[in-house]
């Protein structure tokens, strides 16, 4: 029943926002084991991970659509609607990134990381495991925000948001590396190309969820 | 004399489908910031409604009444004893039946407005459009936009002044506590102000404005005190809420207020109409003013909280779930503002609903971005139904007036 005392008030889209950043948190497990198995040579799951990650994608899709069209015109959010949206695109692209990594890999047959590259892709990896997952806990705590407005809580997400700055500048400078390294190897073209494009769609993870913080930090401003 | 007797019956039967109805519509309005904060659950607010309106009505409800509601038809059609009972009777039926569409419509409409509407159409088919008092029309209209700005305002302001004082500092806890008597005090202030100039009990104290604010600022600086001791005694958890706590039982009370003041001033809108019919069998004429029994005041207290028994749950479980970014703080802003807004409007003499303030309340913290998101598109339909109500009323009353006329 619609009593228009009630619509007056529309659900957060922080629950949204919520939602869709623990999606993309179920993603990070499946994401670091796909790349293990692609990184071991002997990888028979990796069909299986990729198929995983399309299908959380599918979801955290639905999930952004509907953030999108449930908020009518002349509704009064406590941020700018740009903002918000720009945000989950952000938040949604850290998804898509994770997908493209896993797709660029499935491109190719033959399977496996020269050893020689194999610990520095494990470091960069691990540089964007912790902000894919931290989006969740910066999603929640920036609506704990907005519900007591305390300034120790704006201290917590700021506190977040520049530990995703932190984790994006790492892995820039292990992709940076990495690049260098790569064109400076006598591996085959494509093996090098393959592996360039690679660092670089991992390192975009980072990006995003930084780009992502900084949009919440808009948000939180005074 | 029988045919008399039937039309009292009648007008009985009226009489208790518009205090129901009044119970089923403006139950959601007076109690939705409470369950929606979650201050009290769904189950307390209906039985807090329930009683307090029959203790309202009953206790600080009018024993006299004006034959009409805020005297916006002349008293000069009432002189045929005939022609008011069946102006009474159509008056009455055509309110409640409105009230009864936006009941069933969910459309927070004041029944006040609904009933000067009907009394409006009696009185154009009594005594044509001269007997209508046009000042008094023009009150009603300026309350649409009077009531939703200055709560919209209020609320803002409120709001701001929470979050300014007490959300941003470093302990809000102790920051909400020690300044409980402040807002203890300015809800008490508003409490006892209302009380002694809205309620008819506090009407025959008959105090003058000074003496009235001096009493009101009296009680609201010790009940401010007094709440503060109590509080720190009550809660203790210093959970990562605590400040949530403190507003919860600010809440609480504020909303058995307006329980409380609804049944006292909203029972005369069923019972009003009914008193003059009771009044006109009995005696046969009437003045400007009739008196009202305990018992038809019981009676009607009885009708609302019948109402707000049987259709109340299905609005409170709408509200319970669908309102969830309400906290405390945010609910007793906009309580704050409505009951604020009432008290001042009703002093200027401007007949607003609690239902038009607590609307308002609510725009206000939305634009202090205390709650997530706000649709300020609805307002356009609540106003339109605010609009409606009158002209609504008055041509149900109208068509209802014809049909009793040819019957009677």
């Amino acid at each position: 029943m619609r009593i228009p005392f009630i619509s007056m008030f529309i659900t957060s889209p922080f629950d949204g926002l919520l939602e869709h950043a623990e999606i993309i948190k179920e993603c990070t497990w499946i994401f670091q084991q796909a790349i293990e198995c692609h990184v071991s040579k002997d990888c028979r799951q990796f069909e299986e991970f990729r198929q995983e990650v399309h299908r959380l994608e599918h979801d955290a899709d639905a999930v952004k659509r509907r953030i999108r069209g449930h908020l009518p015109k002349g509704t009064l959010l406590q941020m700018d609607k740009f903002q918000l949206f720009r945000y989950l695109r952000e938040q949604d692209r850290v998804l898509d990134s994770v997908e493209e990594t896993l797709d660029w890999i499935s491109y190719r047959d033959e399977p496996g990381i020269p050893e020689d590259f194999q610990k520095d892709f494990a470091l960069l990896v691990d540089a964007v495991i912790e902000p894919i997952e931290e989006l969740s806990t910066m999603v929640s705590e920036g609506r704990t925000f907005f519900q007591n407005f305390s300034e120790k809580q704006r201290v917590v997400v700021k506190d977040i948001i520049r530990n995703l700055r932190k984790h994006e500048h790492e892995a820039d400078q292990l992709e940076d590396r990495l690049k260098r390294r790569m064109f400076n190897s006598d591996l085959d073209p494509v093996t090098i190309f393959h592996m360039v494009r690679l660092a670089e769609t991992i390192g975009s993870i980072a990006d995003h969820a930084e780009n992502a913080g900084d949009m919440m930090r808009a948000m939180v401003a005074k | 004399m029988t045919s008399e007797y039937s039309v009292l019956i009648i007008g009985y039967i009226f009489g208790f489908y518009m205090a129901w109805n009044i119970g089923a519509n403006d139950v959601a309005n007076s109690m939705a910031s409470a369950v929606g904060a979650k201050a009290i659950t769904i189950r307390q607010a209906l039985f807090i409604a329930g009683i307090l309106n029959v203790v309202g009505a009953v206790f600080i409800g009018s024993h006299v009444t004006d034959t009409i509601r805020k005297g916006i038809v002349s008293t000069d059609v009432l002189t045929d004893p005939h022609l008011a009972l069946i102006g009474a009777l159509s008056a009455l039926l055509a309110a409640a039946l409105w009230v009864s569409f936006a009941t069933w419509r969910s459309l927070p409409v004041s029944t006040t407005h609904s009933i000067v509407g009907a009394m409006i159409g009696f009185g154009i088919m009594a005594g044509g459009f001269s007997v209508i008092n046009w000042g008094i029309l023009g009150a009603v209209v300026l309350s649409w936009i009077i009531s939703p700005v200055f709560s919209l305002a209020l609320g803002f302001l409120i709001f701001k002044i929470i979050v300014r004082l007490i959300l941003t500092r470093g302990d809000p806890f102790d920051r909400a506590l020690s300044l409980s008597p402040w807002f203890v005090g300015a809800t008490a202030f508003v409490m006892v102000l209302s009380f002694l100039f809205k309620t008819p009990l506090g009407k025959t104290l008959s105090l003058g404005t000074p003496s009235a604010l001096l009493l009101a600022l009296l009680i609201s600086a010790a009940l401010g005190v007094a709440g503060m001791k109590l509080l720190k005694r009550i809660i203790r958890p210093k959970g990562p809420h605590g400040e949530e706590a403190i507003f919860k039982r600010i809440q609480i009370a504020t909303a058995c207020y307006v329980a409380l003041a609804q049944g006292a001033n909203d029972v005369a809108n069923a019972i009003g109409p009914l008193a003059v019919i009771y009044f006109l069998v009995k005696t046969g004429g009437i003045g400007a003013q009739v008196p009202v029994p305990t018992f038809l005041l019981l009676f009607g207290g009885v009708g609302i909280a019948c109402g707000i028994g049987m259709a109340g749950h299905r609005v409170m479980e709408t509200i319970g779930t669908k309102i969830t970014t309400l906290t405390n703080t945010r609910g007793f802003s906009v309580e704050f503002a409505a009951a604020t807004t009432v008290l001042v409007a009703s002093k200027l003499g401007l007949p607003v609903s609690t239902t038009h303030a607590a609307v308002g309340g609510v725009m206000g913290v939305g634009l202090a971005r205390g709650l997530a998101a706000v649709n300020f598109r609805i307002i356009f339909q609540i106003i339109i139904y605010w609009v409606l109500t009158v002209p609504a009323a008055a041509i149900t009353s109208v068509i209802i007036f014809k049909i009793l006329e040819y019957f009677l």
